[in-house]
């Protein structure tokens, strides 16, 4: 078995598309960045030279302390300062971003699996099914994602409490993100089935006598998921712009478990008193991780363009 | 001196793989008012051959040798204004698909209009009185009305009738057509072919057709090169190649026509498929496929050299010759 | 291909219509006409064309007798069974029996699955109980027989070249052992070397497996050679039928006439054939009457009001034209 995966893989090394993406120095920087952005959050625990969810590890003595290279730095072991309840924002950032990170990833998970399976059906079976879906997404997306999570979240939040609540914020956030934005996933797959589903190994596995189910699955799915993987990308940032737009407006993670967003508006209220940090920090960090995402999805649509690529 | 003089033209695209040779030293000259066919199967490079004349090579595709040279001018040392001057002027092109030529938003007439004001200094009445007459000229019905008739509201026969009155407008000296008829019905590629050839004679325009069809081919033209993985390997009269082809690939595509063939019989068919421009055998290209092979062929790439009437690139042209007259299989 | 043969499948009355075109501007929903009113019987053994140019319905008809789709009227019959009405539970015996080969080789091999999974599906799906080292034989057995490599399995469609995926498709058709294949122009895609092979490797198979055929092609010169029968259509109508040598002897229809002297010819020159007057017609607004008059030589007053059946005519061919009918032509 690992000879032909050995030879999968040379092959796929040989290939055009990693010979492109060598080739891309954009690409190349992008994508290192976002995998020390992914190591960052998954090693978190290892790498923070604090534990900011333990409070034991927190003196509110240490609160407000600038970065080590400013004139008020008063301890150097917090490289990036302190924020107002005394955590050390390095190792807050790196929490907060496998928070924001973790949020993203599995929020465009649901999306996905929503999203394949509704555009799936409604693209293969068509008539009323595909005219109930698609004025379904219609209605989904003239309501604004954040519109939706708000008004959940806010109905959640005053219905259980907010002890209950910040327990499963990040639950929530998955599920109110992953839901509100399905209908992207849906109409992508939906369009490239309708290319497919007139092809003729469609009708050859008709003709052989497979059942609707296992050609969609089998025959039709396989061929409509490389554009998934450019709108991925671009939804992973989207859902992390969500989660940390939600948390600014403290109907997202909790100051306790921050992510980037909320690490953000945790600072903002100290922005004029002079603690600049405690907010901008977080902010590049958030706008990089953004922006690596969207130069690597920028450059798979290149690649993967279905007029250029042809698989 | 020949109208246009093609000489050990050479086309090749860089790739990250290695240089692919897409042309090797295609040479051929047309005439005034003569018909030429290129034929060849896909991957021959006879679309390439016919493109490179006008400089039409898609990236990154260049010509890397060789000389076109056209009413005295040659056209490969060019530079890209003088070269428009001729292309779409003295030299036209027709598209196997019409919706290359034609834009799908504006009206034909409009798009004849342009054509002709971008060549030449003339009022709209008069560029639109010329349009119309060569609507007329190709048996377009009511030119006057579909003068102002959007592509998208004719047939295909139609349409490529207006694309031929589009190619005739600037009264070329030479019309390139690459597989004109290929994408309509018998009997509209019947009526467009013998108005192209009736056009030919009475305006005595020089044709250029690239065609993967020999019927079309015998029908139309008076010479023939037939092209083989980036080559010419024969080439000479229409009437004496179809008649006793001396290149052993020419002689199996015409004994795999089915109207060559007994009713009901097997074909005749060449094994093999043509090698990509990657995948081409030392010696001659052919040599895989043929069934007169020898040790030469597989080591030395055959000159096209004169034998008889017609050129031939092929060490045992000779042998083939002999068998043509008994008209034995080829396989 | 001796004596009368027993009817295999039955074409009776098919009419198919598709909801059509229309656009923005214009709200009206036009009808395509594709199939109007065909009756044919395919014999058990022989190999029937279809010719006919773009849009006569040839394509239409044969998917509807495979089952892709439905006919809006009219029946199809498989050994006498009427099959265009069955679930799709009570039709698997029938999938079985009748394959079909597509146009474009490219487009009819999946391209994410490797050919030996192509290969396997419809033999995997209709004999379930079959051991793996069966279905590879199987494998190994039918792609020999179109002549190709049986240690291509591994490998994907577009490794491959236009004839060899041909091969392949007809290999994936005769994998469940059918007697009926539908070949709706297996052969218009491919260059004229690799057209021969293809033509081979079917007719091959006829001989070996008993196969009926029904071949779909515009081009006359391949039916000369393939077939035993030909139905010509022109715009959805079946305008002549007959036995393939009487055809090319004796072409009777002035559209077999006229579509078989536009043939082009190694021997001929200067296109200078019969010529053809007018516009095609579509299937959105067909002309009433004959649908051929329009382009018509012989067309008279009667042409253009009464639609012509389909008659038996003495030497076994049958006909639909009324110039025909009156001694006209």
């Amino acid at each position: 078995m690992t000879a032909p995966r050995m030879m999968a893989l040379r092959a796929f090394l040989a290939s055009d598309f990693i010979y492109r993406f060598r080739r891309d120095k954009v690409a190349l920087v992008s994508f290192l960045v976002l995998l020390a952005f992914v190591l960052a959050g998954l090693l978190a625990p290892v790498l923070a030279p604090f534990d900011p969810y333990d409070p034991a590890s927190i003196d509110i003595m240490n609160s407000e302390i600038p970065p080590v290279w400013t004139d008020g730095a008063t301890d150097p072991q917090f490289l990036l300062g302190t924020d107002a309840q005394g955590r050390d924002m390095l190792s807050t950032i790196l929490y907060g971003t496998r928070i924001s990170l973790t949020i993203g990833i599995f929020a465009v998970m649901l999306q996905m699996v929503l999203g394949i399976s509704i555009g799936l059906l409604s693209g293969y079976v068509g008539g009323r099914v595909d005219a109930f879906f698609m004025r379904l997404a219609d209605i989904q997306l003239s309501l604004s994602t954040l519109m939706v999570a708000i008004v959940a979240l806010a109905v959640f939040q005053a219905a259980f409490g907010t002890e209950l609540y910040s327990d499963l914020a990040i639950f929530m956030l998955i599920m109110v993100i992953g839901i509100a934005e399905w209908p992207q996933y849906a109409r992508t797959i939906r369009a490239s089935v309708l290319a497919e589903k007139h092809k003729e190994y469609v009708d050859a596995a008709r003709v052989i006598g497979l059942g609707p189910g296992r050609i969609m699955v089998r025959h039709v799915l396989p061929n409509t998921l490389s554009p998934l993987l450019v709108i991925s990308t671009v939804q992973v940032a989207n859902a992390i712009i969500s989660e940390a737009a939600l948390s600014f407006l403290g109907l997202g993670m909790p100051v306790t478990k921050p992510s980037l967003g909320s690490l953000i508006n945790s600072g903002f209220e100290f922005i004029f008193s002079g603690s600049w940090w405690i907010t901008l920090i977080p902010s590049v960090v958030l706008v990089v991780l953004i922006l690596t995402i969207n130069l690597l999805g920028d450059w798979l649509r290149d690649v993967l363009n279905p007029k250029l690529y042809k698989g | 001196m020949a109208l246009l003089d093609v000489s050990n033209l050479n086309v090749e695209f860089p790739t990250r793989h290695g240089t692919l040779h897409a042309l090797r030293d295609v040479s051929f000259t047309l005439d005034k008012g003569e018909r030429l066919g290129i034929v060849g199967e896909s991957g021959a490079g006879k679309s390439l051959a016919a493109f490179a004349i006008i400089n039409l090579l898609s990236k990154p595709g260049r010509i890397s040798g060789g000389t076109i040279t056209f009413e005295g001018q040659d056209l490969t040392a060019m530079d890209t204004d003088a070269l428009r001057s001729i292309r779409g002027n003295r030299i036209s092109m027709i598209f196997q698909d019409p919706m290359m030529t034609l834009n799908p938003v504006l009206t034909i007439g409009t798009q004849m209009v342009e054509t002709l004001q971008a060549h030449r200094r003339i009022s709209h009445a008069e560029a639109k009185r010329i349009a119309i007459a060569k609507l007329r000229e190709v048996t377009i019905p009511s030119p006057e009305e579909r003068f102002d008739s959007y592509p998208h509201e004719l047939s295909g026969g139609m349409r490529q009738r207006v694309v031929i009155a589009i190619a005739l407008l600037t009264d070329p000296s030479i019309i390139i057509a690459d597989e004109p008829t290929t994408a309509l019905d018998v009997t509209i590629q019947a009526e467009i072919m013998a108005l192209m050839l009736d056009l030919c004679e009475t305006h005595d325009v020089g044709l250029i057709l690239i065609t993967h069809d020999l019927g079309v081919v015998s029908e139309v033209t008076q010479r023939v090169n037939v092209m083989y993985a980036g080559r010419v390997i024969e080439t000479g009269s229409t009437r004496d190649i179809i008649d006793a082809p001396k290149h052993p690939y020419t002689r199996g595509l015409i004994a795999a026509l089915p109207q060559q063939n007994e009713a009901a019989q097997r074909l005749n068919q060449i094994p093999g498929s043509m090698p990509s421009l990657d995948g081409i055998p030392p010696g001659c290209a052919f040599n895989p496929r043929c069934p007169h092979v020898g040790e030469r062929c597989r080591r030395e790439i055959p000159a096209l050299r004169a034998l008889g009437e017609q050129q031939v690139a092929c060490h045992s042209a000779e042998e083939v010759a002999a068998l043509a007259g008994n008209g034995g299989s080829a396989s | 291909m001796t004596g009368p043969r027993e009817t295999l499948v039955g074409i009776t009355d098919v009419v198919k219509h598709f909801a059509g075109g229309g656009n923005v501007l214009k709200r009206e929903k036009r009808k395509v006409h594709a199939v109007n009113g065909v009756t044919l019987a395919i014999r058990q053994g022989e190999s029937f064309c279809l010719v006919g140019e773009s849009g006569c319905g040839k394509s239409t008809l044969a998917r509807t007798v495979i089952g892709l789709n439905a006919p809006t009227a009219g029946t199809i019959t498989y050994r006498g069974q009427r099959i265009d009405d069955l679930t799709p539970k009570a039709m698997a015996p029938y999938r079985r029996r009748m394959q079909m080969v597509f146009q474009n080789p490219y487009a009819s091999l999946n391209p994410r699955m490797t050919v030996q999974t192509i290969l396997e599906e419809p033999i995997r799906f209709h004999f379930p109980r079959l051991s793996r080292a069966e279905v590879k034989a199987k494998v190994e057995e039918v792609m020999l027989s179109v002549g190709n490599d049986p240690h291509w399995g591994s490998r994907y469609p577009h490794e491959f070249s236009g004839g060899q995926r041909q091969r392949i498709s007809i290999a994936r058709a005769l994998m469940v052992d059918p007697e009926f294949v539908v070949a709706d122009e297996p052969i218009s895609a491919l260059d004229v070397s690799i057209q021969a092979q293809v033509l081979n490797v079917m007719m091959d198979a006829r001989d070996q497996r008993d196969l009926t055929y029904l071949f779909i092609t515009h081009d006359l010169s391949v039916v000369e050679h393939f077939g035993s029968r030909v139905g010509v259509m022109y715009l959805g109508t079946v305008c002549e039928l007959a036995e393939t040598k009487a055809l090319f002897a004796n072409p009777r229809h002035p559209y077999t006439q006229i579509l078989l002297a536009a043939i082009p010819r190694l021997d001929a020159s200067g296109f200078r054939h019969t010529r053809l007057a007018g516009e095609v017609p579509t299937a959105m607004d067909l002309p009433s009457g004959c649908v051929f008059h329009p382009r018509c030589p012989h067309a008279n007053a009667r042409c253009k009001a009464e639609i012509p059946a389909l008659k038996d005519q003495p030497d076994g061919t049958a006909i639909a034209c009324h110039g025909i009918e009156e001694g006209r032509i």
